[in-house]
């Protein structure tokens, strides 16, 4: 790792950093990616634990 | 991924351009590896001098070869034999990638014998042994029951004590600490062992590939999308910092972290940072899940397997924790006497880090549209290239999906006496696969410099990482990993 050498650097960013509330399109990206994520896993769950072999053994 | 990142690297914003890189040399190599241990399917014993350690008690007879054709030969010859191949192998890959030819071949051989000696310690029988009928024939009145596989945490301890004790060993050793290409050699060589497994248990195979499909979208949708909620939200953190950090806790560690820094076209030194934490984080998941899953998944080994998938980021990290915890939930399954078929855990692991991996590519593309079209519109004529896709795409998937595909089609077509053979000439493949995997153990301690932690200004970008993983990712991927793989077991051995 070189991140050693930049440490004087680093705090300064984080310190300079501005803050940027959330834009529209942040919020939308956020909450369709959780939206569709839950939504694809529950159909996944329905139809995956139905359809395809489960060997148990 | 383990992917190194330096704060000199200006091209972060773009993939790296090289005539190798260390996706196609570890395909290269391990499809070596693989293609040789097929000979045994056409009478040649061509990889059956190659050494592995044994459960021992006198040192004499630590090591030993995997075919027994070549139990007549001294085993210090054939372990020699083995440092040359894997030497060779490995200066070529280093040579092709640009790097010091004498300065890697030294530093290897050190890292070579050092990993090799903590996985030989590690087999040590007062640690290693965990089925009664094994300690009573070699005359234990106790073992820690750790397994064999307590060699690669000895491996990674000993990096990490060089890394964070003797820094300028550390640096010369780094020449030769190729994680990346340690690990992704040894997922292409896994392909053709998850292969034959495949062949025998299909429809078990064909089920846990099915619930990977659930590790993409926990992975990219529920992960990315929280965690880069919390950064943002909670800590304050700008859209350049937030971004990165999400892939690289979402995703898959260094490889996302990077190529979503070049998507929203973020300062290089923001990835660095990213890269280093989970780099650091990563080593401490590996140190602590596989035991806490011992301590309360011993009864769904798959649950515990798909776990560390989830959880553990980069390949190197997931893919090993996935060994120890098959060493440690198959060795305590072992000492109530029930002895499951070995590879299935590792398997798994790994089946779910590499469909994560996929996608990484998609992901950046995706964020980089958002990010032009909506964010930060970019200078006419600097345009989004779907060619992107496929530059960020981990090309050691695809000697994955080869040598898996290839060894599947013989075994679905084989007499059980030809799988057998199958299976010996994967045995043989899978002790490469083993010494990568120690050789990824040390190197990822070796990289992992905890001082890190205690940098001016990195407390704040840990403390998302620490809140997003403990807090989050590690809970609901044991949630989904119970969802979607309990009551679902190992086919038993034999």
């Amino acid at each position: 790792m070189r991140a050693n050498n930049d440490k004087p650097r680093i705090a300064e960013e984080l310190r300079k950093m501005h803050a940027e509330p959330l834009l529209p399109i942040e919020k939308k990206l956020i909450a369709w990616s959780l939206i569709v994520g839950i939504v694809l896993l529950a159909v996944l769950i329905l139809t995956g634990n139905a359809s395809i072999p489960l060997g148990k053994s | 991924m383990t992917q190194q990142a330096s704060i000199g690297d200006t091209s972060v914003s773009a993939p790296p351009r090289r005539d190798w890189s260390e996706d196609w040399l570890a395909v290269v190599a391990g499809a070596a590896v693989f293609v040789l241990a097929l000979g045994l399917l056409f009478g040649g014993n061509l990889l059956g001098w190659v050494t592995a350690p044994r459960t021992w008690l006198e040192i004499g007879k630590a090591v030993g070869p995997v075919s027994p054709t070549y139990a007549h030969v001294d085993a210090l010859l054939l372990l020699l034999a083995t440092y040359a191949f894997v030497l060779a192998l490995m200066t070529a890959a280093a040579a092709l990638l640009g790097t010091s030819i004498p300065k890697f071949i030294a530093a290897f051989t050190v890292l070579f014998w050092l990993s090799y000696l903590s996985w030989v310690l590690g087999n040590y029988a007062n640690i290693a042994v965990t089925a009664p009928g094994e300690m009573q024939r070699l005359g234990l009145s106790w073992s820690l029951r750790l397994t064999g596989e307590f060699g690669y945490v000895l491996a990674l301890l000993v990096g990490l004590a060089i890394a964070n004790l003797m820094p300028v060993a550390a640096r010369w050793l780094a020449e030769a600490a190729r994680a990346e290409l340690f690990i992704k050699t040894a997922i292409v060589i896994l392909g053709g062992t998850v292969g034959v497994k495949a062949a025998e248990q299909f429809g078990l195979a064909s089920s846990i590939m099915w619930r990977g499909l659930a590790a993409i979208i926990e992975a990219y949708l529920i992960y990315w999308a929280v965690v880069y909620f919390i950064a943002r939200q909670w800590f304050g953190f700008s859209r350049e910092w937030a971004a990165p950090l999400a892939s690289g806790i979402a995703i898959c560690g260094v490889s996302a972290a990077i190529a979503t820094a070049g998507a929203i076209r973020a300062r290089p030194m923001v990835a660095v940072m990213v890269s280093s934490l989970v780099v650091v984080f990563a080593v401490v998941e590996l140190l602590i899940l596989p035991f806490l899953a011992r301590s309360f998944l011993s009864e769904e080994p798959l649950v515990a397997a798909a776990w560390m998938g989830l959880a553990v980021k980069t390949d190197g990290a997931a893919v090993a924790s996935g060994a120890i915890t098959e060493a440690l939930l198959y060795g305590d399954a072992a000492a109530r006497g029930l002895k499951y078929s070995a590879g299935w855990l590792v398997g798994t692991t790994a089946t779910i880090k590499i469909f994560i991996d996929i996608f990484i590519g998609v992901w950046a593309f995706i964020l980089a549209y958002i990010w032009t079209r909506h964010i930060e519109p970019r200078r006419p004529g600097d345009r989004l290239r779907i060619r992107e896709i496929w530059e960020r795409f981990p090309k050691f998937v695809l000697g994955f999906a080869a040598t898996f595909l290839i060894v599947l089609a013989i075994g679905l077509g084989s007499s059980p006496d030809s799988l057998r053979t199958v299976n010996a000439a994967m045995d043989q493949a899978n002790v490469f696969r083993q010494l990568f995997f120690v050789l990824t153990f040390f190197s990822i301690g070796l990289l992992a410099d905890l001082r890190l932690l205690w940098q001016e200004g990195i407390a704040k970008l840990a403390a998302v990482y620490a809140v997003s993983l403990f807090g989050f990712v590690i809970w609901v991927g044991l949630l989904i990993s119970w969802v979607f793989f309990s009551g679902i077991k190992p086919p038993l051995a034999g």
